[in-house]
Order: structure tokens, then sequence, then C-alpha cells
């Protein structure tokens, strides 16, 4: 494995040739694909708007916070940016059980030439601010206080990073990028849907140059990335199925909007159903494996009408079937 | 106090099954339109707070004779119509003859019907299957035989097909071909147009518009030729009928001022308006020290007996109680951890053996309510005969919130006398001025309030079971005492939930006020607290349908003993009032 220390983006490439936007900017690209660069999936769609952000962070160094509902694919999104500039890219999810020595590095005891010796081994954070890694933190909001507060840190563009049992200072490589994404804005569960994420420290929240808002994507977009991930629909039946599909999603995210309902379709699971239905060849029984059986039972008949909507099709569900017996 | 309802077994399943379709259908409504602020209030339906007017003829559903597939019908119809429709737009275009308003009106809705999207084939059948379940009706109702009746019917059809409906069954077509012929005839060119700018609202509207003064000029014809002749002019009456009396447009609720479920303001000014002849009398109690502690003792022991006889499932009830309510909180500290904080007691470990690593403490997360929840029963007569039921629900209910975490409180309310007290009295003595305001005692009970524990109020609660305190109800001034209570509590979440069986009701006050200066009062007190962010306020129905009154209500049915599935339908009551 080389490694990154001295790599750095040669060239400039027109965004109009990449990511086909109608604007005149230049990224800066690597010439060489690391094994750190994430693989292009050709089906992405990139919004336009975000991919902007995402741009910006890359060749600015802006640090950019992207906020959306699960399964909008915000990370996704910025993976495909950097798979498409060949920039390393380095994932760290804050669940809950991230520690600030995880990040920073810790002291471990290892074996030497049959002694025990401690050895400080580094962590994530001063691994990646040496390199030019574009490093994204997943679940932002559900980071531990004591977490946000290391990230606060290397927030600042110049931010020094200081290795405090080390005596070290770290200058960041020119090159390092910061993203971030998120299901709330920092303000926490409203909704109920998000245990377990907190607020956001205000001064944290100041720290981000730009917050961008990834919602789901326009129908047909999302039509396209199903039949992208599942080729078998790739036809115009597999069109109508997959249009239906979408609808249905739709209506399950008005309802969860409209406070009906306590689950949504996400993209995720909507190429779920597609997959389960090639296995199944039966579209109802994929539905309840892959969404209907996740939600709350007295959601059900409401879920079952959505599914009547799109489908023209009774979805067998016994509360439902109780309400039709007049 | 209920109002005159009829409570066999079979209205409550029936009006359970009502409340349970009218919600799915304002759910399915919400969905197809994106429009959260639709509901039903009082079998109503309601936009953004008022009236939805439904104006066209088959969006008329008959609870009797439709069927769920109407209601599906007809739900997406209004969606689409939610979806699809300027109100402002349409008002400018709308022509005042109610002849020419019923057909503008029907084509409106044939348009945005017509917008159904492709990849809802299930929405295109349902319309269909109601639009087709009108037509038949309206024909087996022998109208289309008379003049008027079978020119409004061709017109309904020909628009329909015109605009997508569907095809129509050969005795049908037979049936208004000459009408179709003559119509044609006299609105052709107009009628040609509209399929093409269906989705231009204004363009259509223009056709429409001529369409719908040359259907009311042929009308006003077809009126004065048979001004002399009786039989016609009921005909022409009962095709008003036929077409749900979409001739009387009152209650016009795309124009503001329309309320719905009666003619009293529902607004703070219903609250503000509301008064008391005289509070001198009003008490407040707590419900212990009214029954004698033997007999207090007995209910409670019979009480206990009732819920262990009945198998209901505290511990379940506790585990949804606490997924619904329970937020994690900090508290205290896990010890004995690889990381984290060094933890100072352990320091000598650090020494005596540095290969251990578990000298850190962390904080510990517990997951807790920190909500208040308040119990209001309604003590008016009519609830004796459901009151051990009742009570054996809020002993569950109380004993669960508590596990959680939560603050809980059981209150009731009832009057000192049956139509009115001493206030009646001292009104007739004072010269019976007009307008009094309240006339009766208020009586405010306390079974249990929120600093006690459930061990200590449990004799207290058994109170709820010695049912000669219930007299009248005053639910308006009750929901005020009740919210004052909650709002004291240091919480993040507060609750209260409602448990009545009818309507305001003091038989003093009624008869020397205006009729409905209790109900007036009681919406208005509601409609404030569901608004106000800090309270969620959610009602238990006993065998009546409180939507006229509270936004998130529950109909019980407490004919049979209650069971698992009661909590199941109270906790799905509160989830939706915490989601607002």
């Amino acid at each position: 494995m080389t490694d990154l220390l001295h790599d750095h983006p040669s060239r400039l490439r027109p965004v109009r040739e990449l990511f086909n936007l109608d604007i005149d900017m230049q990224v800066p690209v690597f010439e060489h694909r690391d094994e750190h660069v994430p693989d292009i999936d050709p089906s992405y769609c990139f919004n336009p708007d975000v991919t902007l952000a995402i741009l910006a962070g890359f060749t600015r160094n802006r640090r950019v916070l992207l906020q959306g509902l699960h399964g909008t694919g915000k990370s996704t999104h910025i993976e495909q940016v950097a798979a498409r500039l060949n920039w390393p890219c380095v994932r760290v999810n804050l669940d809950g059980h991230i520690s600030r020595l995880d990040l920073v590095g810790k002291d471990t005891i290892v074996l030497e030439e049959g002694k025990q010796i401690t050895r400080f081994q580094e962590g994530i954070v001063p691994w990646a601010l040496r390199r030019p890694v574009a490093l994204i933190f997943d679940e932002f909001d559900a980071g531990r206080p004591d977490v946000m507060f290391v990230i606060q840190r290397i927030l600042e563009q110049d931010g020094k990073f200081t290795l405090l049992d080390q005596n070290q200072v770290i200058t960041p490589n020119p090159h390092f990028r910061l993203f971030a994404t998120a299901n709330t804005v920092g303000l926490g569960n409203i909704t109920g849907l998000y245990h377990g994420t907190q607020q956001i420290n205000q001064a944290q929240m100041d720290r981000w140059n730009i917050v961008a808002k990834l919602d789901y994507l326009p129908r047909e977009d999302e039509i396209r990335i199903i039949q992208g991930k599942v080729p078998r629909y790739n036809d115009t039946r597999g069109h109508e199925l997959i249009s239906r599909m979408v609808a249905v999603a739709e209506l399950t995210r008005a309802g969860f909007a409209a406070g009906d309902l306590s689950t949504l379709m996400s993209p995720r699971t909507l190429i779920a159903w597609a997959e389960n239905n090639e296995i199944f060849n039966d579209t109802a029984l994929a539905f309840r494996l892959s969404f209907l059986n996740k939600c709350d039972e007295g959601e059900r008949p409401l879920v079952a009408e959505y599914y009547q909507r799109c489908f023209d099709q009774e979805l067998p569900e016994p509360q439902a079937l109780q309400l039709t017996a007049v | 106090m209920a109002a005159p309802t009829d409570n066999t077994p079979n209205a409550a399943a029936e009006a359970r099954r009502q409340q349970r379709l009218e919600e799915l259908c304002a759910a399915l409504i919400r969905a197809q339109s994106a429009q959260a602020e639709v509901r039903y209030r009082g079998h109503r339906l309601e936009w953004r707070g008022k009236a939805y007017p439904l104006r066209a003829p088959h969006l008329q559903l008959d609870a009797q004779q439709d069927d769920w597939g109407s209601c599906r019908g007809v739900a997406d119809a209004i969606a689409l119509r939610l979806r699809h429709h300027d109100p402002e737009l349409h008002r400018h275009w709308l022509p005042t003859p109610p002849v020419a308003r019923l057909v503008f009106e029907l084509l409106e809705q044939l348009r945005v019907e017509s917008l159904v999207p492709a990849h809802h084939p299930g929405s295109r059948r349902n319309l269909h299957y109601r639009f087709s379940a009108w037509s038949n009706r309206f024909l087996a109702s022998g109208q289309t035989e008379s003049h008027l009746g079978l020119l409004l019917f061709t017109l309904s059809m020909m628009s329909w097909v015109q605009l997508g409906g569907g095809p129509i069954d050969e005795g049908t077509e037979h049936l208004i071909e000459s009408t179709r012929m003559f119509l044609l005839r006299e609105i052709g060119q107009p009628f040609g147009r509209i399929r093409r700018c269906r989705e231009d609202q204004a363009a259509f509207a223009e056709q429409a518009l001529a369409i719908a003064l040359s259907v009311n000029e042929l009308v006003a014809d077809l009126q004065q030729q048979l001004a002399g002749n009786e039989q016609d002019q009921d005909a022409l009456e009962e095709v008003g009928n036929g077409f749900g009396l979409l001739l009387d447009f009152d209650g016009d609720g795309d124009q503001a001022g329309s309320q719905a479920g009666g003619a009293s303001p529902r607004n703070s000014d219903g609250e503000a308006a509301y008064r008391i002849f005289t509070g001198r009398y009003d008490k407040e109690w707590q419900a212990a020290r009214k029954v004698r502690p033997e007999l207090l003792e007995r209910l409670r022991r019979q009480l206990d007996q009732r819920i262990r006889e009945q198998g209901l499932n505290l511990n379940g009830l506790t585990k949804k109680l606490r997924r619904l309510l329970a937020r994690p909180h900090q508290d205290g500290w896990r010890f004995g951890e690889e990381e984290g904080r060094l933890d100072g007691r352990r320091l000598s470990t650090l020494v005596t053996s540095h290969a251990d690593r578990r000298v850190f403490k962390q904080p510990r997360e517990e997951w807790r309510a920190n909500a208040a929840v308040t119990i209001l029963v309604d003590n008016s007569g009519s609830m004796r005969p459901h009151m051990e039921h009742i009570a054996m629900l809020i002993d569950l209910l109380v004993q669960g919130l508590e596990r959680t975490g939560a603050r809980t409180e059981v209150l009731g309310f009832t009057t000192g006398h049956w139509n009115g007290g001493q206030p009646l009295k001292d009104w007739q003595r004072r010269g019976w001025p007009a307008n009094p305001g309240r006339l009766n005692e208020r009586c405010h009970l306390v079974y249990k309030n929120s600093d006690t524990p459930w061990r200590r109020a449990r004799r207290s609660l058994a109170a709820l079971l010695k049912s000669d305190l219930f007299r009248e109800g005053l639910d308006g001034e009750a929901l005020l005492w009740a919210e004052q209570r909650l709002l004291a509590e240091h919480v993040n979440e507060r609750i209260l939930l409602v448990i009545s069986d009818g309507c305001p009701m003091d038989t003093a006050t009624r008869q020397s006020n205006a009729d409905d200066i209790l109900d007036a009062h009681l919406m208005a007190v509601a409609d404030r607290i569901d608004r106000d962010p800090r309270i969620r306020l959610c009602a238990l129905g006993v065998g009546l349908d409180l939507s006229r009154y509270y936004r998130h209500n529950q109909l019980l049915d407490l004919e049979h003993s209650p069971d698992n599935r009661i909590f199941d339908e109270i906790l799905a009551l509160i989830t939706r009032a915490m989601r607002g």
C-alpha cells in the first residue's frame, strides 16, 4: 500500500464535464485512484445544489454539513463526488460508541521482542489530518459530547491539532477535507424519529461553513436509481412497476409528514423491495417483507390503503379486511 | 351528561367503526393531497379548521347505504381537489345562479378527478367506482323521469365520459341519448374544449362557465314551461334533493366564516364570552374524604379483585408507555469501564495492576419519562354504569405511567346539584337577570394529585366507584382547571387525557342562557389548549364520538370488559396527540 502522504490533486477539470452542471467551475482532481477512493456508481443521480455544496467543500476547503431524512443518500452523495475526483475518502460513523480516544488515539500495550511495551496508536483524526483525505463524519448529530469537542478543533480551517499526551502539534495537510452528515439540523430529536441524536452546540454549528439539505429525489430520478440497482426492471414494464412502488413510498412520506405514520420508506427500503420482488416474484409479499412488517400494527391498515391506491390491489391485511366488512 | 344518543352495544360498535373509517379517510386525504390540516370533526370534513364543502353530487355519502369502496372514491376525489384546485381562482369564476353553480362545481370536480396520476391506478378505480355507484343510485331513485332530472343526469354522465371517466353501460347510454344530442346542440362548442384544457384551471373555468350558464338558461326555460304543473314542481324539488341539496350554498367553506358543527364560534371569543353567575359555592374536594373509610376499603378490594380477574397485562402496558414517553437522561455513572473518565476510587488498581484498564467511569444513560399526565374524568350521571371499567383503566394507566417515571394526576368534575343549586336560587332572588351565565355549583374532585404516588393514592382512586357524587358536568371549566394544574408541572411533556361520554350539561344554565353556551365554551377552551404547544390534549369518548370538541379523540367500547387491546387504542391516541 502506497502511503498517501505526498499525493495531491494535480490538475483541474471542469465541473461541466464531470457532473454535467451548467456552471463555469474547475475542480481539482487526483491523477491516481488510491484504494481509499470510493468506487464510481454509474447509476448515481446527483442533486445539483448539493453537488455544488460538496464541490465547494473540495475546491475551496469549506466545511460542509449535509442534512436530510434517513435514506436520502447523504454520505453516498459525498462519496460519489469524491469518486469522480479520485479523492481518497474515509467514513467514520459517530454512533454513541465512538469515544474521544478512538478518534485521537491511545496508548496500547504491544509485544515487541517478547517484551510488553506501551505504544501510542494514532486515531483516525490525526491519521487523516496528515493526508489529503476527505474525512466524513456520518450521523454527526448522534456523536457524544466529548467527541464533538475533538471535532470542534479540526473544524477550524487552519486548526492545528494538538496531541496532548504526545506533545505533538499536527498541521493539517492542505488537501485534508472535512464533511459530515446528520439527520437533524442540530436541534435534536424533534419528530421522535431520531432517538439518540443530540442537540448540537451552537458553537459547533457555526463552524460549518456550508449546510446543505438533501430531500428525496424527484420521482423519475428515484425510479432510475432503482432500475440501476435492479437491472431486471430496466424496461417499460419495469418502469411502470417501479413508478408505482415509488408512488407508495411518496404516500408514506406524505403520511409521515402529516403525522399519520411513524415510519417512512427511504430509497434504501425501495431498493430492498425491488430486490425482494426479484426473489419472490410477488410484489405484495415483497412489500410486506421489506416494509409493512416494520410498521406499527395500528398503522398497517393505512399503509394497505396506500398500497391499494398505487397497485389497484388489496393487500391481504386482517385489520384492513375488518374495515371493509360492512 | 350524555346527549340523547342511542347507547346500545350495536350503536357503539357502529360509531367506533364509523370513527375508524373517517380517520382512515382523513389520513388518506392528507397523504394524497400533502395537506396536513385535513380532519373530520363531528362527521364533517374540515380543512384548515373550517368545514370543507363537498359540492359535487357524487361526493355526498350516505353512511347507511354507501360502502367502503364509495368512501375510498370520495376520499381520493377530495384529495385530488385539494391538490389541483385553487379556491381563489374558483371563486373568481363561480357563477351566481344556483343551477349554474351546481354545474360549474360538478365540472370542476370532474376536472380534478381527471388529473389522477397514472401511478395511482387504484385511485382511478375508486373514483370510477364511486361515480358509478352514485349514478346507479340516481337512476334507481327514478329522478331521471323528470325533464330536469334527466337533463342534469345526462350532463353529469357526458362530462364524466368527456373527462376520461369511463364507458357508460348500454341501458344508460340509451336513456340519455336524445337529451345528449339536445344538450350538445346548446353547449357543443365549450364542451368540446374542456378535455384539452383540463390541466389549466383558468382556461377550464372559462369553458365550464359557458356550459354552466347555457344549462342555467335551459333550466330556466324548462321551469317556465312547467310553471303551472304542480307535479313537475315536486319533481324539480326532488331532483334538488338527488343532487344533494346542492342548490343551497350555505356553509361555503372556501369563504371565511363557516363553522363546523353548529352556530357557535369556536375561537377564543367563545371562551371570553362565557360567564359564571357566581363562583361562591364552587368546591374542590379530595375525593377520598367524601367516602367513608370502610366503604373505600371495600371499594378498593372490589377494584383489585376485578383487575385480577381481567388478566390485564401491566408489564406490557408499562413497556409500551416507556417506548412512547421515555427519553434518555444522564443518571449517575457506569464504573469499571475500559475508557472514559478516570475513576479516582480505582487509582490503587492502576498502581497495583497496570495491565488492568478497567479504571474508568462513563456517564450512564437511563430512559425515563419527563412527563406529566392528567386524566380528567367526566363525573356526570350518565357515566355511572361505566365507572367500574373506567376505574380499572385509570388504575392501570396510573401504575404504568408511574413506572416510566411520569407524574400522574386523576381529576374528576361534576356539579353540586341537579338542575342548579345555590347560584340558581341567588339568580332567582335577584330577579332573573338575562344571560346570567353558569348557574350551578361547580364541583371538582381530586382522586390523585401528582405528588402522591400510586401506592398512597390506591384507596383514593377507589372513590371513582362511589358514583352517587355524579351529577351534571361543566366540561369547559374542568378543562381550564386541569390545564392550570398541568401547566404548573415542571416537565417537558404534558398530556391531558379527558374521559367523557357526552357534551357538557347543566340544565339550569342551559335553560336560562343561549342553548349552546356550555358547548361553545368547551369547544373554545379545547381549541385553544389544542393549539398550545405545551399541552397535548386528547379525549376518550365512552360510546360517543367526541370529534366535535377534541381534535385527537378515540371512541372507547366499554360494553365489554376492558382488555389489553383497549390500552393499545389509548396509546395510539396519545401517540397521535404527541405527534401533533
